[in-house]
């Protein structure tokens, strides 16, 4: 075989290779959740198709699932616009401005997004309890933005830095302010990468799991990923069906972003780390 | 690296070359709201967590100053040794492993196909679902009675008795190690995707001409350009490595017998076991180790340089 | 800048909205928090039903996780950030007391005085007296007790002729050699004696039973004691149970927790368990395999008559920081009623906290093996009562698992654990 021949062949099985490393434990996962049985796999009676454990999630209201799931998306969506809008005028004046100390500035703020979660949770936690906002949105969305702003920065900073000037120049010599260029200029024509880093954001705030089980303590503000992480189980023993299940339903919507927006996922990924 | 490799000014004629006094002043006002969340949510809290590292704060022992004595029991304690130890070697692991593996999907995403989206994007899928997820997914997959890996064991004859291995040391290394994998490979992949990108076709062309082959190619091109990138990946792979959470909590719950407790789990048991002090100090000499180990890349990355 | 603005308003409104499950107002709901599955969860939403009808106050219940110590620490966060929620909650005697010594409980002895519902007496003594008391005022009622049993098959013992429930360790050993020979013939997966060997709190109840009343493991005066002679004899024993005499199964250590116990002894596969009382009732289900089969006895330990078991259990208290005090310690009442009480046992299979139920003549009947538990109660051994016990615990479970693994001697692991919880005791220990 000739060496194309042979790299196709290698290329193709390793695509395929892939593709069951990264989907074959969603499939098991979907297959759990479908099966009565949760041993499916060794036990005489094989698979048996059932949506009880669907059914099961969504209608238990001691689980308060549903609740959950409000609280995920609240959260996280409130935590990516307010990233959004606080690090786009920053992204705009590190690189529209020559500011003193610029520089800086964005190794600070790579710097932060080095912390360990751990060594701010434990005085949020208190601080927090003082003031009576454990258990709420806001004790979750603001910590969130926080430790995404970094990542927002520097993905926006990429983004922005790739908008041609003259077109600030001409909005300039019109008598526009920065701030009115931010918003009818850069805006539009960063829009993607805008909306990249909004995304990106939202995923990152809807998987956090540390902030969420230490300042929320039930339903009002309890997120998704703490409700998967503290599944109640029967005597100990775990109902593989129904956890599977909320975790089907979890990943779902998260599944169907990463498709349709791949790309823009992508980018936004790569803006963050590397030259784009 | 993108806004790292110098980019920051866009294309064309520099904007402001002179700031007037009031543009100064909005260019730091755009930058306030930032530095003041970061500031309020972020520094702030760690400077209190290494405040509160100095105190003795039990729930149920009175307040009081105590000095270095959390971090002196620290030195002593079993307990703390046995989360860095194993925080440390998961890091050693699953980081090559990574980069490894992420290296190889990168090779084969960057090959063009049809399928080429659809491809990318099923990979990047462990990547976007919550941890919490994947851990509970891990958690059943290496179940003692029924899970897919015993049983794949027993299919391919592995093994005479399903492995315990959730309630064995090694075995729950093991899984930490396969989850941790799974889940951010896509991470790396896609970074190196991009590295990958930013080689020049050129390059590939000439070596075509020079005859050389496909390893070759791959250790005299790829590589070496492929290097800043590989090193970005290190660096951030690395650091997510020592501040694990998520993963461990879910998937083995530190157990068996705190065998993969990670650093940041050993300190979030002893806050919520009620002893804010000693969580504080075990979350200080977590901090320091991943501070001191990004300033160190910072140094040898030379990037200030490069900004400047 | 409109659009962002409008965003910022619309976040503003959200956190009024969430902000309203952790207040009270004034509904005077009582939230009740309580772990456990979906059994065990329908039977609590039927009681609070009940309580409604009979007092009219709402109660909403907050599910915890099963596993003892997520529990526990999903209580810390609401206690020790003061919010009123939960009102009332149940706690695992093992932890209990790191709940009273961080002033989280209200004082019971005002309202149970003003009420009169409850009398005191009607509960083990020495489990008020040591579990529920913190400096000297009652902060805990007992709402089911648990304290570990042997069971064993009756009808494997009248096989091949053997009497009575073993009495000692060594008479239990032979048993287990003699019935285990002949099962295997027929039964390669049988083993006779099955117990909780894997690295959780269930594994130090066991070790403290096989010491028995010879065995301690106390913490007195900033000092900790575990590393006896006759700890050291239970240990070696219960090593030598799996590596040694073979008659318990090789993953006793890496996997064996109740529920895989229970299940082992379940199918049929096993003469004797340790387990807690919880298994009764479902041993006794219909399509169990060995229903009708089973008896219990105490665990025995070297010598005759030294049995004593370890004393587990849930108890309830109601949260400093309340708003609603009355309301709760009317639920407090109702809980540690008599007939609530009965039901537990009849419905659940629970051990009450109440000793007069055990002597209940429909209880009896149904569950004929209470008599017993009710003397093995009035025995039940705590586990050290300090508020570090968790650490302790965390310790000495690790140290039991490395010599029941063959990893360390019991001698060595004896000795470190108590090192280990030496350093931990003298950082907490109140002067």
């Amino acid at each position: 075989m000739s060496e194309e021949r042979q790299v196709r062949t290698l290329h193709l099985a390793g695509a395929l290779g892939m593709t069951i490393f990264s989907l074959g434990p969603i499939l098991y996962m979907a297959l759990t959740a479908a099966s009565r049985r949760p041993d499916f796999l060794s036990h005489a009676a094989g698979f048996e198709f059932t949506v009880a454990h669907f059914d099961s999630v969504l209608r238990t209201a001691s689980l308060h699932f549903p609740e959950y799931l409000r609280n995920s998306i609240v959260v996280s969506g409130a935590s990516a616009a307010l990233c959004v809008s606080i690090a786009s005028p920053a992204a705009y004046a590190v690189t529209r401005l020559s500011l003193p100390g610029r520089v800086f500035f964005l190794l600070s703020v790579l710097a932060v997004s080095m912390f360990p979660p751990v060594s701010m949770v434990g005085y949020l936690f208190q601080v927090m309890g003082k003031l009576g906002w454990i258990n709420t949105y806001q004790a979750l969305v603001l910590p969130y933005t926080a430790w995404i702003l970094p990542l927002s920065l520097w993905i926006l900073t990429s983004y922005f830095a790739q908008v041609p000037a003259d077109l600030d120049r001409a909005a300039l010599i019109d008598g526009c302010s920065r701030l009115t260029i931010l918003r009818k200029v850069i805006f539009p024509v960063a829009a993607p990468g805008i909306f990249s880093t909004a995304l990106l954001a939202f995923i990152i705030a809807f998987n956090e799991l540390l902030f969420a089980m230490m300042l929320s303590t039930d339903h009002a503000a309890r997120t998704v990923p703490v409700g998967i992480a503290l599944f109640e189980g029967l005597h100990g023993e775990i109902p593989w069906g129904v956890v599977m299940a909320a975790s089907i339903l979890t990943t779902i919507p998260v599944i169907l972003l990463t498709l349709v927006f791949q790309r823009r996922i992508i980018q936004g990924l790569t803006r963050g780390a590397v030259k784009g | 690296m993108g806004a790292l490799s110098g980019n920051l000014s866009p294309r064309g004629p520099a904007v402001a070359e002179e700031l007037t006094r009031g543009e100064f002043a909005r260019g730091y006002a755009f930058l306030l709201p930032l530095a003041v969340f970061v500031a309020v949510f972020i520094i702030v809290p760690v400077i209190g967590t290494f405040a509160g590292s100095l105190m003795q704060d039990v729930t149920f022992l009175p307040k009081r100053f105590a000095g270095a004595e959390n971090y002196r029991a620290m030195l002593s304690d079993p307990g703390f040794w046995q989360a860095l130890r194993f925080t440390c070697l998961f890091t050693l692991v699953s980081v090559p492993l990574e980069l490894f593996l992420g290296l190889l999907f990168a090779l084969l995403l960057a090959r063009p196909s049809p399928a080429r989206g659809l491809l990318r994007a099923c990979v990047l899928i462990p990547w976007a679902i919550p941890a919490a997820v994947s851990g509970r997914l891990f958690q059943l997959i290496y179940n003692y009675h029924y899970g897919l890996a015993n049983y794949l064991m027993g299919t391919f004859g592995l093994t005479d008795l399903p492995v315990s291995w959730l309630g064995t040391p090694a075995g729950a290394f093991v899984s930490l190690v396969a989850a941790d994998a799974w889940k951010t490979t896509p991470f790396v992949a896609i970074i190196l995707l991009a590295g990958l990108a930013g080689i020049s076709q050129d390059l590939y062309l000439q070596a075509e001409i020079d005859r050389a082959g496909f390893v070759c190619r791959f250790t005299r091109v790829t590589l070496p350009l492929l290097s800043p990138v590989l090193v970005v990946a290190l660096l951030f792979r690395t650091i997510d490595a020592l501040r694990v959470f998520d993963l461990v909590f879910v998937l083995t719950g530190g157990g068996p017998g705190g065998s993969t407790t990670s650093l940041s789990l050993y300190g979030y048991n002893y806050f919520l076991g009620g002893d804010f002090g000693y969580g504080s100090a075990v979350s200080v000499v977590l901090f320091l180790i991943a501070f001191g180990l990004s300033v160190l890349y910072v140094r040898v990355g030379k990037f200030g340089r490069e900004l400047a | 800048m409109k659009a962002r603005i409008a965003l910022l308003a619309f976040l503003a409104a959200w956190m009024p909205l969430a902000s309203q499950g952790s207040e009270q107002g004034e509904t005077k709901t009582i939230t009740f928090s309580v772990g456990g599955g979906s059994v065990e969860f329908d039977f609590w939403e039927q009681l609070m039903r009940d309580f409604h009808a009979e007092t009219g106050i709402d109660v909403e219940l907050m599910r915890k996780p099963m596993d003892t110590g997520l529990h526990r620490q999903s209580l810390i966060v609401p206690l020790s950030t003061r919010k009123s929620d939960p009102d009332v909650f149940l706690m695992d005697v093992a932890w209990l007391a790191q709940i009273a010594a961080s002033g989280w409980l209200a004082p019971l002895g005002p309202f149970l005085a003003k009420n009169g519902c409850v009398d005191r007496s009607v509960f083990f003594p020495h489990i008020l007296a040591l579990a529920d008391t913190y400096e000297g005022s009652l902060v805990a009622l007992p709402v089911f007790i648990d304290g570990g049993l042997l069971y064993y098959r009756t009808d494997l013992l009248r096989k091949y002729g053997l009497g009575g429930p073993p009495r000692t360790l060594d008479e239990l050993l032979r048993y287990a050699k003699k019935v285990q020979a002949g099962e295997r013939l027929t039964n390669p997966g049988f083993f006779a004696f099955v117990w909780q060997g894997a690295q959780n709190e269930g594994l130090i109840c066991d070790f403290l039973e096989f010491a028995g009343k010879d065995g301690s493991f106390t913490v007195k005066d900033g000092s900790v004691s575990v590393d006896t002679p006759e700890n050291r004899k239970a240990l070696r024993f219960m090593h030598d149970l799996i590596h040694l005499h073979g008659v318990s199964p090789p993953n006793t250590y890496t996997e064996m927790k109740q529920e895989e116990v229970r299940r082992f002894f379940q199918d049929g596969n096993a003469l004797f368990e340790r387990n807690w009382p919880y298994a009764f009732a479902l041993h006794e289900e219909e399509g169990s395999a060995v229903r009708g089969k089973i008896a219990i006895a105490p665990v025995p330990s070297f010598a005759p008559g030294r049995s004593v078991s370890t004393l587990g259990g849930w108890h309830v208290g109601i949260s400093r920081f309340s708003d609603a005090k009355t309301e709760s310690v009317r639920l407090l009442c109702f809980l540690t009623s008599y007939e609530v009480q009965k039901k537990m046992a009849l419905h659940l299979g629970w051990n009450p906290g109440r000793r007069d139920v055990y002597e209940d003549r429909d209880v009896l009947e149904r569950m004929p093996h209470f008599r017993k538990l009710q003397t093995a109660f009035e025995n039940a051994r705590p586990r050290p009562i300090v508020p570090y016990y968790s650490q302790l615990s965390e310790i000495l479970q690790r140290h039991l698992n490395a010599a029941l693994s063959g990893k360390s001697p019991p001698g060595e692991a004896l000795a470190t654990a108590q090192k280990q919880m030496q350093a931990i005791v003298s950082r907490y220990h109140r002067k």
